[in-house]
């Protein structure tokens, strides 16, 4: 096999290509897509394969284009409606939250709505605090709705053409400080399945459950563990919803301790329902609460000192679990 | 604790009271809601009822004292109360901070108007009838009772009663991994040292009960807390014991086995005998626990285990059946059998597997044993290799009894045998000595009359 290298950004745009050349009825609709390629570059070249017919700007409007999508996906289409900061699905809510995830429930499964929001989420890039929040909670919360959170560059094109070909509404969020990451990605088509945890490194002591930008974060904590004696399992669970608790639930029945590890604000956040997850999955096997490690309690800062506190770091994961481990 | 008596305030702006007439002497013993002394103000003459029962203590205001309203004028301690300290506060003296058992009746407004009637909260009405409170016990600044003040009575209440029984909570700091563990094993948690936070008991503080020399307690108590299997792939915690004890034994333990097959003519009519004269219902079971007994008298070297990379001789000849239940497998323990009549032993016996069919062994049923016997001649089988039951030196494992072609005299025959295959953890036996072991036992089960000599 190859062990062809991609960025993340290349990664999302092979994926997308892929299945536009595979399905026609695939498109992508967002602001700045086509000839800008994305302020994040991640769609360079797509307008000149494709054209303008299949990759559209729009105007600054985001309850405008994403309507068009859950139109467009009713009617058979199968878009990929990008907007560009995860903060923005405010502004898109209506759509995704009272159209698309209800149209098939409502329609006695008359109505599809196979679309694809694509947004990001992550801190850290000094933009403030309406363009650095990570929201994937507030569409994690609808039932209807799923939602994949890619963690690298092999996840986000496996993610991605799974969510194209899925019938259900599906909210991508990427890692916007990940784009420029390289990883392995292999060339042609293959999928990651919804629902599917990954174990992306066994450990004895300790379950840390890490989603999207948290993974690599958890990782590097995992080798400082392991400098200090305590061997930490990393799950990706991969998709919010459908969660696969078994996965986590074992793992936590194995190391007796799980610490949850997540970028959007802990206070009622993905690591409240993974946590409680595992409270009620574990419990007699648990020998100490599980812990959770959000964002904190405020709007992001635009302090880069301040704002680098915000989030979960290799060293704040680490201190935790060791924390837990009560070593 | 004490209850004080205080000065009432039964109108708005009174701030003295005095004592008309004490209907209780100290030392007498009153009961809630009685009667027992009489206070005038300005304008009424009332009785003040017992708020408690017990004994009246304390008496500071004597007959015809003006008392602040608010202050102390007796105690009544409970009956096991004999020399609680005092709270009062002289009659006459500036009026002190609170003391804790005045939380709630001591100083301060007390909340009642001039016509005697409580003001409260509807609200505060119904949290104190929940609460089994009365509102005329709780003081507050304002004089009207609202529902956080019934609130924080009760939780006074709490607080002052649970300081009193010496321990923090209803239980003890336990995480759910280790409260499980504890009940597997049958240990209380009350009696474990916690290393966890605020000294929570973790599942590293709880002891591993298995393999240990006493065996069985653990084993006792998980017969008794899980006996269920459920369907499909699980198991009940029997099982898992009895898998985790197998595996433990047949990966520490060396074994080997030795084979005899043994006539068991005589055995066979010393059974008929036995139960003709006692009328019991003696199996080839008790027999064979009374011969094991005896030969493991006469052969106290089997009677060991091998513990800690030494030898433990064990005074008590004890041995213990393997009984086949539902989930899984146990092993209650004939305790002393080489001092028991066959008659004793077929009841013990028949006690010990009706109580571990129903799930109910005791402790004291499964602890002790040095030795096990298993058969599985009631299943057919000829003969069969046991893994011994730590921490046991040796299982016997007896085979059916069939009529088999043996040499008589240099002659074929046919006679009844049954083949003994004895399995022993070589740390704690050698060969030799478990082979005069059980050349001893063959010889007993070919002549029991042997056992009169």
């Amino acid at each position: 096999m190859s062990e062809r290298e991609l960025t993340y950004g290349e990664a999302v745009k092979e994926a997308i290509a892929e299945e536009m050349r595979r399905d026609p009825r695939v498109f992508l609709i967002g602001e700045d897509v086509a000839e800008a390629g994305h302020p994040f570059k991640t769609l360079v070249g797509l307008v000149q394969e494709f054209g303008t017919d299949r990759i559209i700007d729009t105007p600054i409007s985001e309850p405008g284009y994403a309507g068009i999508g859950v139109g467009a996906a009713m009617t058979g289409m199968r878009p990929v409606v990008d907007v560009m900061f995860g903060d923005f699905i405010t502004l898109t809510m209506d759509q995704m939250v009272n159209q698309a995830a209800k149209a098939h429930y409502m329609s006695g499964g008359k109505i599809k709505v196979p679309i694809v929001f694509r947004t990001t989420l992550g801190a850290t890039r000094r933009s403030a605090a309406q363009h650095s929040q990570s929201l994937h909670a507030w569409v994690s919360h609808i039932p209807g709705l799923k939602v994949a959170l890619p963690s690298g560059p092999y996840e986000a094109k496996g993610l991605m053409k799974t969510a194209i070909r899925d019938d259900s509404p599906v909210v991508i969020f990427e890692d916007k400080m990940m784009y420029r990451v390289k990883g392995p990605v292999p060339e042609g088509d293959y999928t990651i399945p919804f629902g599917v945890a990954e174990v992306k490194r066994a450990g004895r002591d300790i379950t840390i459950v890490a989603t999207s930008s948290m993974v690599p974060v958890s990782l590097g904590a995992a080798k400082l563990l392991e400098d200090a004696g305590i061997s930490a399992e990393v799950i990706d669970p991969r998709t919010t919803w459908p969660l696969d608790k078994q996965t986590l639930i074992d793992s936590a029945k194995k190391t007796s301790r799980a610490l949850v590890v997540d970028e959007g604000y802990e206070r009622y956040g993905v690591t409240a329902e993974i946590a409680a997850v595992i409270a009620d999955g574990a419990f007699y096997h648990l020998d100490a609460p599980v812990k959770r490690m959000g964002a904190m309690d405020v709007p992001v800062p635009f302090s880069p000192v301040l704002e680098d506190l915000t989030v979960p770091s290799e060293r704040t994961v680490f201190e935790a679990a060791r924390a837990l481990c009560r070593r | 604790m004490p209850t004080n008596v205080i000065m009432p305030a039964l109108e708005l702006a009174q701030e003295t009271g005095k004592v008309l007439r004490w209907m209780k002497a100290p030392g007498d013993t009153v009961r809630k809601g009685e009667p027992i002394v009489e206070i005038e103000t300005d304008k009424v003459t009332v009785e003040i009822e017992a708020p408690a029962t017990g004994i009246l203590r304390d008496v500071t205001a004597r007959e015809g004292d003006i008392v602040p309203v608010g202050h102390t004028i007796a105690i009544i301690a409970a009956p096991t109360d004999s020399a609680a300290p005092s709270s009062l506060s002289p009659p006459g003296s500036a009026p002190s901070s609170l003391s804790p058992q005045g939380r709630g009746q001591g100083e301060g407004p007390s909340g009642q108007g001039s016509d005697g009637r409580v003001k409260a909260s509807p609200l505060a009405r119904k949290v104190a009838e929940e609460h089994g409170v009365d509102l005329a016990r709780i003081k507050t600044a304002t004089g009207k009772i609202e529902k956080a003040d019934v609130i924080a009575y009760v939780e006074g209440q709490k607080a002052v009663a649970t300081a009193g029984n010496g321990r923090g909570g209803r239980l003890v700091a336990a995480s759910p991994k280790a409260r499980r563990l504890a009940a597997e094993r049958g240990i209380d948690l009350r009696g474990l040292t916690g290393s966890g936070p605020g000294g929570a008991v973790i599942a590293v503080d709880v002891p591993l009960t298995l393999p240990s020399p006493q065996g069985g307690e653990g084993v006792a108590e998980r017969v008794r807390v899980a006996p269920q299997v459920a369907a499909g792939e699980r198991v009940g915690t029997v099982w898992r014991i009895m898998a985790e004890r197998m595996t433990a034994s047949w990966t520490s333990a060396p074994h080997f086995y030795l084979v005899r097959e043994v006539n068991v003519a005589r055995l066979r009519s010393w059974l008929e005998t036995a139960r003709k004269q006692t009328g019991a219902r003696i199996t080839y079971t008790d027999l064979l626990v009374k011969l094991v007994g005896a030969t493991l008298a006469q052969h106290p070297r089997v009677n060991v285990s091998w513990k800690d990379g030494a030898l433990e001789r064990h005074a008590e000849i004890n041995v213990g059946l393997a009984v086949a239940l539902e989930d899984g497998l146990v092993v209650p323990v004939i305790h002393r059998a080489d001092t028991l009549g066959l008659q004793d032993i077929a009841a013990r016996r028949e006690e010990l597997v009706t109580r571990a069919q129903a799930g109910k062994l005791r402790p004291a049923d499964i602890q002790g044993g040095v030795f096990t016997i298993s058969n599985l001649g009631m299943y057919g089988v000829d003969a069969f290799s046991a893994i011994v039951n730590p921490p046991q030196a040796a299982i016997l494992a007896v085979g059916r009894i069939a009529d088999r072609v043996v040499p008589v005299n240099g002659q074929p025959a046919v006679q009844p045998t049954m083949v003994l295959t004895l399995s022993c953890d070589h740390r704690a036996l050698d060969g030799a000595r478990g082979a005069q072991f059980l050349g001893a036992l063959a010889d007993l089960i070919e002549e029991p009359l042997t056992l009169l000599v």
